[in-house]
Order: C-alpha cells, then structure tokens, then sequence
C-alpha cells in the first residue's frame, strides 16, 4: 500500500506548499509513490490518518495549538517544512517586539478579537520527525528527504555550514569581500545557491546544531556592524532561537 | 638543471605552445579578489602573480564531489565511474601547492592505493612559479622555500619583471621542443625572498612542542573565536577526508554512489550510530585538526603536513591564524619548560 500524504499550513506564506506544485518535471514521480489524501491548495478531498504529513508555518495562536495537536495525533511521521515550520522562520520577529503594539499594528482597534502568541516552530508544540529546510523550502532537499522517507530510511540533516557547499563550488567568499554573509553559522543543503550568483546568505535555513553565537556576532561587527545589528541579522530568519 | 631567460611578454607565447601539447590549467581571477585554477582558453586571461588560489590543485585529483558507481536494482548492476588517465599541464603552481600534492600523493598512493586519485593524477605535468609572501604565506616555516623545485617540470622565477625558466627534467625539456630559441642564463643570480608570517621554531621542533600541548589553553581560547564552518578544511590542500553517500532516482530503484569532501570541523564528521560525537566541542576539532598537520603523519614521515600556504588563515571568517595558534602553543610549551626546569626553552 502507498504511504497516505497530507499537506497542512499554519502561520506562513503558503510558499513552501506552492513549491511543490512547481515540481513540474517529478510531480507525476512522486505522485507515483504516495497516495495524496489532502492537500488544501490542490485538491478538496480531506482523510482521518495520515502515514506522512507535511505541515507548513509556525504557530501563532492558541487555535494553531489545538490544531497542531490534532493532525500530530493522526499522523504516522510528521515533517515540518520550509523555514516558518522549522525554525518560527520571519514570523517569529514579533517575539522582539512589544506584544501590544504588534498586535495594534495588525489589527488596529479590533485587535482584542483575535488570540495570539509568540510564533514557534512546529517543534516547540509537538514532536516533529523531520525537517526541510529554507525559506522557501529547497525543493532537492524535499526530494532527498521524500525519497528517504518512500524508502523507510533517515533523510540528510546538512548539520553543517553554507560556507562548506561555497568551498566545494569554489564560490569567492562573500565575508572576505566585506559583505555581511551568515553563511559560517547557517545549515547546508541549499547547495550555497545565494552566495553562488554573490548574495550573501541571510540564514534560512536555521544554524547549525550549538551554533557559537557570540563568536558570529563578533565576525559580524568586524565587518562593521554593531552588535545590536549583528543580533537583527541573525534573528531576520531565527528570532526564535536567538530571542534576546 | 639548464636555466634560460623568459620575458615577461613572452609567456602567453610559451602557453599558447603549450595548449597545443595538452589542456593547460592555470591561475584565472574568480570574482573580484579571489583567483582560482581554470582550464586556459585565452593565454591573456592567466593571472601570475597572484597570492593564492581559493582551492589548490586537490580538485583535480580529487574532485570536491565525484560519482563513484551508478547502480540498478532492476537490472541487478553496478557500474563503476571509469576515468581516462589524461594529460594534463598545471601551470604557475607555488611551490607549497606543489608540495601539498606530494603529501596528497603519500597519503592516497602508499598503504591502500586510490585508484581514482592514481589515475587522474599520474599523467599531470607540472610547471611552477615564483611568488611574492604576503601577509598569510609561511611556507618557509615548514620547510618549503617560494623556489623549492621538487615535483615540477619547469619552474619559473621571477626576477624584476622576467623570469629565469628552469627545466628540470626530460618531461620539461620535452614540453619547450619546437618553442622559441631561449637564451641561456650565464650567471643565476640567487635571492632569498622574506616571509613575513612566520613559526617561532624551525619544523623540526614543533613535534616535541606538540608532546606537551595537548591540554593547552589555546585549544580553548581558539574555540571561543571558531564557528566550526570547516572552511579551514575544505580550503587545506592537504585535507583528504570525504564522506560517501547514494543518491537514490525518484523510481527508487537505480541511483549512484557519490563522494564529497568532509572536515573534521564540522559536527558529523565524527559522529557515530546512536548520535555520540567524539569530538563534540570546538577545541576538540581544532586541536585534532592541526595535530593531523603538524604531529600525527608529522611522526612517520618527518615533515610537516602544513604546507604553509596561508589558505585556513586568509579564509577565515573569524580571523584565526594557524601561525598565532602554533606560536601560541611553542609559547605555552616554553612556559611549561621553564615552570619544570628553571631554563628557558
């Protein structure tokens, strides 16, 4: 029997979901070995159980909670993807901001109808099996991770830095030009696409496991930052893990 | 060793002679400061005085990624990648790349022999040239003078703005048949160029400074400044580690094997079933890393495997300077030795 898929999104943009539809040339492939039994932007139909799930976005209110729960207790594995799932992705800079005046600005007046909290990753909420990372999600890291999954194996973690994928391209080093690159202390697996046409990484894909903060700062203010602008930079993708 | 004269202008010339023996491969500028090794189309597009590539001649010989095999389960076959053993010519390689290559050569062609590695490099041709040091180079302090000429074909020195061309060999003879009359050189005038980065020891020394460091302090307060990107690794011409990983097809049924540099900065690198990690901490890396330059394979083969080419400091994000991290280390040992003993080391 083909594994039962499902795509579900919380807070986002919807572009890691999008993403999936641009897999022109593979989509009948990798329609071959699942079954897709619910998937919002793409078809009506709906399922109770799930063997793999893809859930897009981070949470950010008390019903994105419940909600969470619910799909985690149908669900067999279940994958977070693209940046807001996996690391609170944009979304989380509200978290550095004064709550009542995020909540002003987005809903003016009305703002006392609707709940909020700080944005989370999926993972902060419910136990989530695996990860595709980027912003959007990068769409060979997504066929890696399907292919290991239709085959019951662990997919690739990348637990380390861009700046390992620039070298095995030989790419110029965007740091040493003087650019503010955070490509030292961000997950590989994108294949150093950013840096590789010269802009540099501006962390979407996460940091690597136990990243050393204090000494990226330092790197960065001696391109000229100062540490308060270090600090944003890193936080642009992961205020969440790098909250003040 | 027959030495001649070669103008400055005529070294286009020279490559353009020698496109037409084989594939020339030479320094080439790579976006706005950096230079790398590329297959020469236009002579005029060779840089030559140039600090350093970004990676040195390693990447030909082992590629940063490479397909070992094709596999089917279908068809119940394993094709193995085969590689054309071809004739290729590098040329304005530094002395320390050069170098770098006879270790790389040790370590893949002593014990188990490397197929892969054999065949792409047995038919290189190499051809040298002289550089100025700059801020990063120390290849004197390990041994390797900017005119050491061991492994080359042909080497060029530059003096004011031409070059005496050394040939070396009945190769680098061979490669100059047919080029234009050279004139002789008569007198070799003999120059010592200065570093200005520098070892505090002479190699020799550094394997006993390297018994008593082990727990130093420098470990640690290199780590604090490290972010473990590994690009000390990567860029090391004498680094050789890889890691090997299938890359399935979306059929699931047919893939290939494929193989990739690794480092042991980075977090994998030693990180077994069970998620245990050896060296899980920076200074663990670190010291690991510069024990394999200037101790381990040091002990059996009597020189260093740092090379000297300034590539991990010049590329690092954070600054950190193998010369300032071994000074530091002779500096501790001669603490140590004075603590001990009374006498200074």
């Amino acid at each position: 029997m083909k594994p039962k898929v499902a795509f579900f999104d919380f807070t986002g943009c919807e572009g890691c979901q999008l993403n999936k539809l641009n897999f022109e040339n593979e989509l009948l492939d990798l329609l071959a070995h699942v079954d897709l039994v619910e998937f919002r932007e793409a078809m009506d139909e709906t399922s109770d159980e799930y063997d793999i799930t893809f859930v897009e976005g981070s949470i950010s209110s008390p019903s994105c909670v419940e909600r969470i729960h619910d799909i985690r207790r149908r669900s067999k594995i279940l994958v977070a993807l693209g940046a807001c799932a996996v690391n609170g992705g944009i979304n989380a800079m509200k978290n550095i901001q004064p709550i009542e005046q995020v909540r002003e600005t987005v809903y003016g007046q009305d703002k006392y109808r609707f709940a909020t909290l700080p944005a989370m990753p999926i993972s902060a909420i419910v136990a989530v099996d695996y990860e595709v990372r980027g912003c959007p999600m990068s769409q060979p890291d997504f066929l890696q991770l399907f292919k290991a999954l239709v085959m019951g194996k662990t997919p690739p973690t990348y637990n380390y830095a861009v700046c390992v994928e620039c070298k095995l391209e030989e790419n110029e080093c965007l740091l040493t030009k003087g650019q503010i690159c955070l490509g030292p202390v961000t997950r590989a697996g994108c294949q150093a696409i950013c840096p590789g046409v010269g802009q540099a990484c501006i962390g979407c894909r996460g940091f690597v496991e136990g990243m050393n903060r204090e000494a990226m700062v330092e790197i960065l203010t001696e391109k000229g930052l100062s540490v308060d602008e270090a600090v944003k930079r890193l936080q642009l993708f992961n205020a969440y893990e790098v909250a003040v | 060793m027959e030495c001649y004269h070669l103008a400055q202008k005529a070294v286009p010339d020279l490559l353009e002679h020698l496109k037409k023996i084989a594939p020339v491969y030479a320094p080439h500028q790579k976006g706005e400061k950096s230079y790398s090794f590329e297959r020469v189309t236009h002579a005029s597009e060779v840089v030559l005085d140039y600090n350093r590539t970004m990676l040195s001649l390693k990447k030909f010989f082992l590629p940063p990624t490479e397909r070992l095999l094709q596999y089917s389960i279908q068809k119940q076959n394993v094709v193995e990648e085969e590689i054309k053993p071809e004739k290729r010519i590098f040329f304005g390689v530094h002395s320390y790349d050069m170098q770098a290559v006879l270790r790389l050569d040790h370590n893949m062609i002593e014990g188990h022999p490397e197929p892969n590695y054999i065949l792409r490099r047995q038919d290189a041709i190499f051809i040298g040239i002289s550089f100025e040091p700059d801020d990063y180079h120390f290849s004197r302090s390990v041994g390797i003078r900017v005119e050491e000429m061991e492994g080359f074909d042909l080497f060029l020195n530059k003096v004011d703005t031409n070059y005496y061309l050394f040939i070396l060999n009945k190769e680098g003879s061979d490669l100059l048949k047919g080029f234009q009359k050279l004139k002789a050189v008569k007198d070799i005038v003999r120059f010592e160029r200065n570093f200005k980065n520098k070892l505090k020891y002479h190699y020799n020394r550094i394997p006993e400074v390297f018994q008593h460091v082990y727990h130093s302090e420098v470990w640690q307060k290199v780590a604090e400044r490290c972010v473990g990107c590994g690009t000390c690794n990567l860029m090391c011409p004498t680094c050789y580690c890889f890691d090997v990983m299938d890359d399935v097809a979306l059929d699931v049924k047919s893939g290939e094997r494929r193989r990739q540099w690794d480092g042991c900065m980075l977090t994998p690198f030693a990180e077994v079933a069970g998620g245990e990690n050896f060296r899980d901490k920076y200074e663990q890396r670190t010291r690991h890393r510069v024990y394999r330059k200037f101790k381990y394979i040091t002990d059996q083969e009597g020189v260093p495997w740092c090379v000297g080419c300034g590539r991990c400091t010049a590329f690092c994000p954070a600054g950190i300077s193998l010369t300032d991290i071994v000074n530091n280390l002779i500096q501790d040992y001669e603490n140590q030795q004075y603590a001990k003993t009374g006498v200074v080391a």
